[in-house]
């Protein structure tokens, strides 16, 4: 009929106009760029000629003149604040030449890689990070070898610098190699370890440390903590702790290897002095040493005075989980023998001397640094 | 196992035989015993020190081979190592052995072991060396011992002396690749006995009912504080 080479004629012409409008507007597509930190970079402005009258706009603002070379843009020395987006404009009529998003960055250097085993025999996990930040995004890639055997690692959602391999095998001879690279649009860089099954086995710390004074007992602190929920089966995999307590007001540690059990009691603390204690756990033969726990504190139980009317009742001191009075410290005479809170009989005390096992404290006792 | 011409090879498979025969002996005073528990501990208490000897012995043995076999990144492909006892395994598999079946590997495990490292003692060529071997060696046949006391505790059988160790590295053997074959023979020892160690404390635990930790407690009058 009439109407189909309108029809056609129509379609045409609007084709025509659709390649044009595109052609036009793909030299205004926005370009994306990453350049290198202290690097010189020249921006031309889309396919306008070198002698056009153009200008430039940073992040919406105005550039001056002074940074042009004809209609292209220099920029020399990049630093970090020319990150941003810049467009061309030509003529009066702004019309839109050139358009790119920079981002100023550095490629990457030798990323830091660690495995560890909290959670042995299930597995272990590796986790990366860089040593200067890049400014720009990096992409991940881990690999992992068990002699021949390449083996996958689960990437963690959260956080994203760290990946989980399961073990297939136990008990095993063959070393694990894990390579990590790390790639972005400025340059690449990798490093790999290689370690045995066992020597990356660390346990987390313990959980829920808690000390607590024992009624009627002035030089006690009874002790309990858990195993780290991490570690799957305590049973078959057992550990063993470590033990670290000072007063608030000594800096030397005493320390306790526990073989078993997840109690203690301290039986040799100064009374009336606030304690901090902490635990730590390994395997109890592969591996090395978990962090230590979050701190306890606590402080041995005391004996209510009976004269209350007489002297100045200082404030009670709040500890997380004692409730016991500290005396004022004047009401006590310190004598540089004496390492209790009352007179000890000299049977007591030698007694008390050849139990306590460290030297520490006997030198400390000797040397009259208690107050 | 392929006989060579030779004494020393002789030897070795006669030392092998000799040995395979040896703890057969029950090693454990049965009047009055208080169960298998002791020995258990015992044996355990033996993996422990023995890895510890291994850790020194190892470094001497590895810093005589020399690079690469001293370096600690050290990494390379099992060769004809196949025929070692190999502590590597399933973690579901070994966690559902029975007893006598945990007892046999160990057993059978540490009795090639201890074959070839008397191998090695042959030809090693300082006398520090030779005596740490011999030391060692000495060391591996009480546990073997004691491995042997504890499945006559729970009436389990010896493992059949079967096929004896198949492994003979014959002098057509290169030097390099002889070494090899030390290297992997210390790191399979070194495996073995953490292997134990676990395989081990498992039967502890089942074997005996939890014991209260005995603590030394100072109960000093309280007129005293």
């Amino acid at each position: 009929m009439m109407a189909t080479p309108v029809l056609w004629a129509c379609f045409v012409v609007l084709a025509a106009g659709v390649v044009a409008y595109a052609q036009r507007h793909s030299q205004q597509d926005t370009h994306v760029l990453y350049e290198r930190l202290g690097s010189d970079v020249t921006l031309p402005c889309g396919t306008a000629a070198w002698d056009t009258a153009v200008t430039w706009r940073v992040n919406g603002t105005d550039l001056e003149a002074a940074h042009l070379n004809g209609s292209q843009l220099v920029l020399e020395g990049l630093d970090l604040s020319h990150s941003g987006h810049y467009a061309c404009y030509q003529g009066s009529s702004w019309h839109l030449r050139y358009q790119a998003l920079l981002h100023v960055g550095m490629p990457p250097r030798e990323p830091v890689l660690t495995c560890r085993s909290n959670n042995y025999p299930k597995g272990f996990y590796c986790s990366w990070h860089l040593p200067a930040p890049t400014f720009i995004p990096n992409t991940f890639n881990v690999t992992v070898l068990h002699g021949s055997k390449l083996l996958g690692c689960e990437k963690d959602p959260a956080p994203k610098n760290r990946c989980h391999i399961r073990y297939t095998q136990l008990f095993s001879t063959v070393k694990y190699k894990v390579t990590l690279t790390v790639t972005n649009a400025l340059g690449h860089n990798s490093t790999a370890i290689i370690f045995d099954e066992f020597t990356i086995v660390k346990p987390d710390p313990p959980e829920n440390v808690v000390a607590r004074p024992v009624p009627s007992s002035p030089r006690r602190l009874e002790v309990t903590w858990q195993t780290p929920s991490s570690w799957p089966d305590p049973e078959s995999f057992p550990l063993k702790f470590f033990l670290r307590y000072r007063p608030l007001i000594l800096d030397q540690w005493q320390h306790v290897e526990l073989s078993d059990g997840t109690t203690h009691t301290i039986t040799d603390a100064y009374a009336g002095k606030e304690y901090i204690i902490q635990v730590a756990a390994k395997d109890n033969e592969i591996g090395t040493w978990s962090d230590w726990s979050v701190a306890a504190h606590a402080t041995p139980w005391t004996e209510e005075p009976r004269y209350l009317t007489t002297e100045a009742q200082a404030p009670e001191t709040t500890t997380t989980t004692t409730t016991s009075f500290v005396p004022p410290p004047t009401t006590k005479i310190c004598d540089p023998g004496e390492v209790g809170d009352g007179v000890g009989s000299s049977t007591g005390l030698l007694l008390t001397v050849t139990v306590t096992v460290t030297v520490t404290l006997t030198t400390i006792a000797a040397t009259g640094l208690f107050i | 196992m392929d006989l060579r011409a030779g004494d020393s090879w002789g030897m070795l498979a006669c030392l092998c035989t000799v040995l395979w025969h040896l703890p057969a002996v029950p090693a454990l005073n049965r009047t009055g015993d208080p169960g298998p528990g002791p020995s258990i501990q015992k044996t355990y208490d033996l993996t422990r020190y023995l890895e510890h000897q291994l850790r020194s012995l190892a470094g001497t043995y590895l810093n005589y081979l020399g690079p690469p076999f001293n370096e600690p990144d050290f990494n390379p492909p099992r060769l004809s190592a196949e025929a070692l006892p190999s502590a590597t395994v399933n973690l579901d598999v070994w966690r559902s052995l029975n007893d006598r079946l945990r007892l046999a590997q160990n057993y059978q495990a540490y009795s090639h072991l201890l074959c070839y490292l008397r191998g090695l003692d042959r030809h090693a060529a300082t006398a520090e060396l030779r005596r740490s071997l011999g030391h060692f060696c000495t060391s591996l046949q009480g546990l073997l011992g004691s491995i042997a006391g504890v499945m006559a505790a729970l009436g389990y059988p010896l493992p059949p002396q079967g096929a004896e160790p198949a492994w003979a590295p014959g002098p057509s053997h290169s030097d390099f690749l002889q070494k090899m074959d030390d290297f992997w023979l210390l790191k399979e020892l070194q495996t073995w006995l953490w292997r134990s160690a676990k395989d081990f404390n498992r039967l502890k635990k089942k074997m005996q009912p939890s014991v209260p930790a005995v603590t030394l407690r100072l109960e000093v009058p309280a007129s005293d504080l």
